[in-house]
């Protein structure tokens, strides 16, 4: 990885004096304590690293910070001063703008109208239309992103909108800017462009807190990192005075055998379990793919790549434009006609956007895991409750849900964990083909680790796999060939020997030479 | 075996047993009070109000509640499915006092009910498809069915309003009791225990709160999507029907205003009840204790010689305190 050299020199040192400071924070959501007596300050200039497993209460905190949520003990202080408590006004007006983990935009309005939402410039009732665009091509500016400023969000790739997002909290003109696991949907070149741009802001004194699951993004920009584990501050130190594995067994709490199994016993592929053909879709320009039993086939490339349309075309959750899916098993061959004859026929699909498309948020976990299983959960259309209950608790327990509570809401869980509900009401299905959607998105390295084994675990049982994700160790790691897709169509195959960041990159970009690897 | 006498009395209460959850006022305001405030309502009635206890008053309260007590049952499946109401109860209500009443002609009471029913799927159908298949706006579309229905029934009876025979099989179903309870108090109550059993032990009841919750990710679940809307419709238009029939029953007359804001009052009972107007949360049980709540209020109102005004305003004010608690409830649980 290279560094910009003159950032080394820019930023602070972390002794700067604070301007922000959160003093005690305690945030209880009834029984259970998400942040326990957390203390944290940052300085300007400084780049301020906070790690810790799914539900550790990164977020919580930062949300505490941003007057989202009122502190239930301690406070937050700006420049000496108390901040009021739980007001989202008061801490926009100190100078505190947060992206949020969950993209937060309104997806039917455009660039321009979502950069000043809350801030919209008006006069006698009337949107001042030139201001407004000027805030948000100003804000564009300064993060250096180009994007049409009256395109609807909706219209936009997830790496785009979380761009927007970035713009949208720098318009607020913040004096600390906290991101909260914001290069989760981002692919390496994108993310190496985020963080040389958080080294710039910090550079011209900006306050940065920086919330990733990616060790290595902390050691690239931070100044000093926190730990937190189950709500308490375990640590915090200076980056020079820590290495990256003692971070991870800070977070765990133990060390952590690192499961480092690149080399998986490549189990004799089988037959051709999925064979999509020709798939034409919008961002998706002709496409072949075959997916045999027991294989795990990746999909890599750039986010805006079409990998999601080409997924979400193959399995009918959007119509396609052209071409043919069919599925093979037990010798017969089923054409796939639409979304619910995939799911019928053993297709699994975990899509990208969890929030939005993999959960029912004021559901528990229990119904959420059953809702695809209801038919061997059910008998004469009644459900078995007791059933439900332990089918539930079994799966969450294999990938691990934390706290391991299935009567509790999806809604109330953190991000990471929501991720693992959605993957095991699927793993639930036994499916014969299962296709998965940056499958770890926002989840920790140990969680990871787990779901990497059980996706393992499926394909030697048999499972077809098709797996997209942004995230290239993870795709190396679990794919047994790569095919990189770009501008919607396959640029090149990779098998596992073939397949390194370099080469899985310079396909994907359509270079030779790629910029920071 | 204890454990299943204990999922029949789940199934009976419709409150699935939930660990222990952290306290909060406003989420049990939403969720649980309306248990409490109903026995304290009905308590402090029974002390200070000169004749609410007796036995005629509360057969009175139970008979002009129940048509509209079944029809909130029923209609409770649309608002948790996150399709808001069916104001077409109105039409459906009066269409089956009238076909109970003028096309049975005391008669041929099975067959005018075998009609209403198949009324009441051609509603459930049509309301269904425009807003589950077409994706069409649950208010709007059955705003128009109640115009194509009620336009249907008054080109039927133009205008003209029907009496049933005073000492005819309709009119002593109206005034039949079973020991001291009225009959239309027994179907109220029997509805409730149906419509709980199939809202949180089925399958279909499971995949309306799931819809209701969260449609997108309930249709990548692989789910029918249209038939959880049209089934959530018709079970609200079999409620109406039934409804219908025991207001004609009460009555003994048929006319086609006799359901007017049928539809908003029910909607009340099923707000106050504490079910969420966002879908996804909500209980049948509930709806029953909103309507009791709602009707006993009314009764204390007329009781205590308050105009008609007063109770509309007592009324209205109370559902915007039932659907702001619902907000902030959600706010509170952090969805
Ligand atoms: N609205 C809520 N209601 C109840 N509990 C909550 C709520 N929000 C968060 N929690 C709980 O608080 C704890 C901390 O959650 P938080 O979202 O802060 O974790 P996190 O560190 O950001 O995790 P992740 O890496 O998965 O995003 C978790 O146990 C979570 O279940
Ligand atoms: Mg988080």
């Amino acid at each position: 990885m290279s560094e910009n050299p003159t950032t080394e020199t820019t930023r602070q040192d972390a002794g700067g004096r604070a301007i922000i400071e959160a003093r005690n924070v305690v945030k209880r959501f009834g029984g259970a304590t998400a942040v326990d007596d957390v203390s944290i300050e940052v300085a300007p200039g400084e780049i301020y690293g906070l790690v810790g497993e799914n539900g550790a209460g990164k977020s919580t905190l930062m949300r505490v910070l941003a007057g989202i949520l009122t502190p239930d003990h301690g406070s937050v202080v700006v420049d000496g001063r108390e901040l009021e408590a739980g007001s989202t006004r008061a801490a926009l007006e100190a100078g505190i703008s947060l992206v949020h983990q969950e993209l937060s935009l309104v997806p039917e309005l455009t660039v321009a109208e979502n950069i000043v939402l809350g801030t919209t410039p008006v006069q006698a009732g009337f949107i001042k239309k030139r201001e407004m665009k000027k805030i948000a091509s100003d804000a564009l500016e300064e993060i250096r992103v180009q994007v049409d400023l009256d395109e609807p969000i909706v219209r936009l790739s997830v790496a785009l909108r979380q761009f927007v997002e970035i713009a949208r909290a720098i318009a607020r003109k913040p004096r600390v800017l906290i991101l909260d696991e914001p290069t989760a949907t981002l692919t390496p070149a994108e993310t190496d462009y985020l963080l040389d741009m958080l080294e710039r802001l910090a550079g011209q004194g900006l306050a940065i807190i920086y919330i990733s699951h990616r060790i290595p993004e902390i050691f690239r920009i931070c100044n000093r990192v926190s730990v937190l584990r189950d709500g308490h501050l375990v640590d915090t130190v200076s980056i020079s005075d820590i290495k990256p594995n003692e971070i991870v067994d800070k977070m765990v709490g133990r060390e952590l055998k690192q499961e480092l199994e690149t080399s998986r016993t490549k189990v004799a592929a089988g037959d051709v379990v999925l064979q999509a053909r020709g798939i034409k879709a919008p961002g998706v320009n002709g496409i072949d793919l075959d997916v045999r039993a027991g294989e795990i086939v990746g999909l890599g490339g750039l986010v805006g790549a079409g990998r999601t349309e080409l997924v979400r075309a193959i399995v009918g959750a959007d119509i396609k434009s052209a071409g043919t899916v069919t599925i093979n098993t037990d010798g017969t061959m089923r054409r796939v006609n639409s979304y619910r004859s995939a799911i019928s026929h053993g297709f699994a699909y975990v899509p990208e956007e969890r929030r939005t498309d993999g959960l029912a948020l004021t559901m528990t976990v229990s119904d959420n895991i059953a809702l695809p299983n209801r038919s061997q959960l059910s008998r004469y259309s009644v459900l078995m409750r007791g059933k439900i209950g332990t089918f539930a608790k079994e799966l969450a327990d294999a990938v691990g849900l934390r706290p391991p509570e299935i009567q509790r809401e999806a809604g109330d869980f953190s991000g990471g964990n929501q991720q693992k509900v959605v993957l095991a009401k699927w793993l639930g299905r036994k499916p014969d083909v299962i296709i998965l959607d940056e499958p770890t998105r926002g989840v920790d390295v140990g969680a990871k680790v787990e779901i990497h084994r059980l996706v393992r675990d499926l394909a030697e049982g048999g499972t077809a796999v098709l797996v997209v994700s942004s995230d290239l160790p993870e795709l190396l790691d679990l794919a047994d060939v790569i095919h990189v897709v770009r501008d919607g169509r396959i640029a090149g195959t990779l098998s596992r020997d073939e397949a390194d960041e370099k080469s899985v990159m310079s396909l994907a970009s359509g270079e030779s030479q790629v910029r920071g690897l | 075996m204890t454990n299943e006498a204990q999922s029949v009395a789940e199934a009976v209460v419709g409150e699935p047993a939930i660990e222990k959850q952290p306290f909060n006022l406003l989420v049990w305001m939403s969720s649980r009070g309306i248990f409490v405030f109903t026995t304290v309502l009905v308590v402090v009635a029974a002390i200070f109000i000169d004749g609410f206890a007796s036995l005629d008053n509360i057969t009175d309260v139970f008979n002009r509640a129940a048509p509209i007590g079944i029809v909130a049952v029923g209609m409770t499946f649309v608002v948790i499915s996150a399709n808001y109401l069916d104001l077409s109860v109105v039409a459906q209500v009066a269409t089956a006092a009238v076909v109970l009443i003028a096309v049975s002609n005391e008669s041929n009471i099975p067959a005018a009910m075998a009609l209403a029913f198949v009324i009441a799927l051609l509603y459930g159908l049509v309301n269904g498809v425009a807003v589950g298949v077409f994706k069409a706006n649950a208010v709007i579309v059955t705003l128009s069915t109640t115009f194509i229905g009620l336009g249907i029934l008054r080109w039927f009876s133009g205008g003209s309003i029907y009496f049933g025979p005073q000492d005819g099989a309709i009119r002593s179903f109206g005034l039949a009791k079973i020991g001291p309870f009225p009959l239309s108090m027994i179907v109220l109550i029997l509805m409730t225990l149906i419509l709980s059993f199939v809202l949180t032990r089925t399958n279909f009841g499971f995949l309306v709160r799931s819809y209701g919750s969260n449609r997108d990710a309930t249709r990548l679940a692989g789910v029918n999507t249209a038939w959880v809307v049209i089934g959530a419709f018709t079970i609200t238009s079999i409620a109406a029907m039934i409804g219908g029939f025991v207001l004609g029953a009460f009555s003994n007359t048929a006319v086609s205003s006799m359901s007017t804001g049928f539809d908003f009052r029910a909607l009340a009972a099923i707000i106050v009840g504490g079910t969420s107007v966002f879908g996804g949360r909500g209980s049948v049980l509930r709806t029953l204790l909103g309507v009791v709540f709602v009707s006993v209020l009314t009764n204390i109102m007329v009781l205590s010689g308050l105009g008609f005004g007063v109770q509309q305003m007592a009324i209205g004010a109370l559902i915007v305190a039932a659907v702001s608690i619902d907000s902030l409830a959600r706010k509170a649980s952090g969805t």
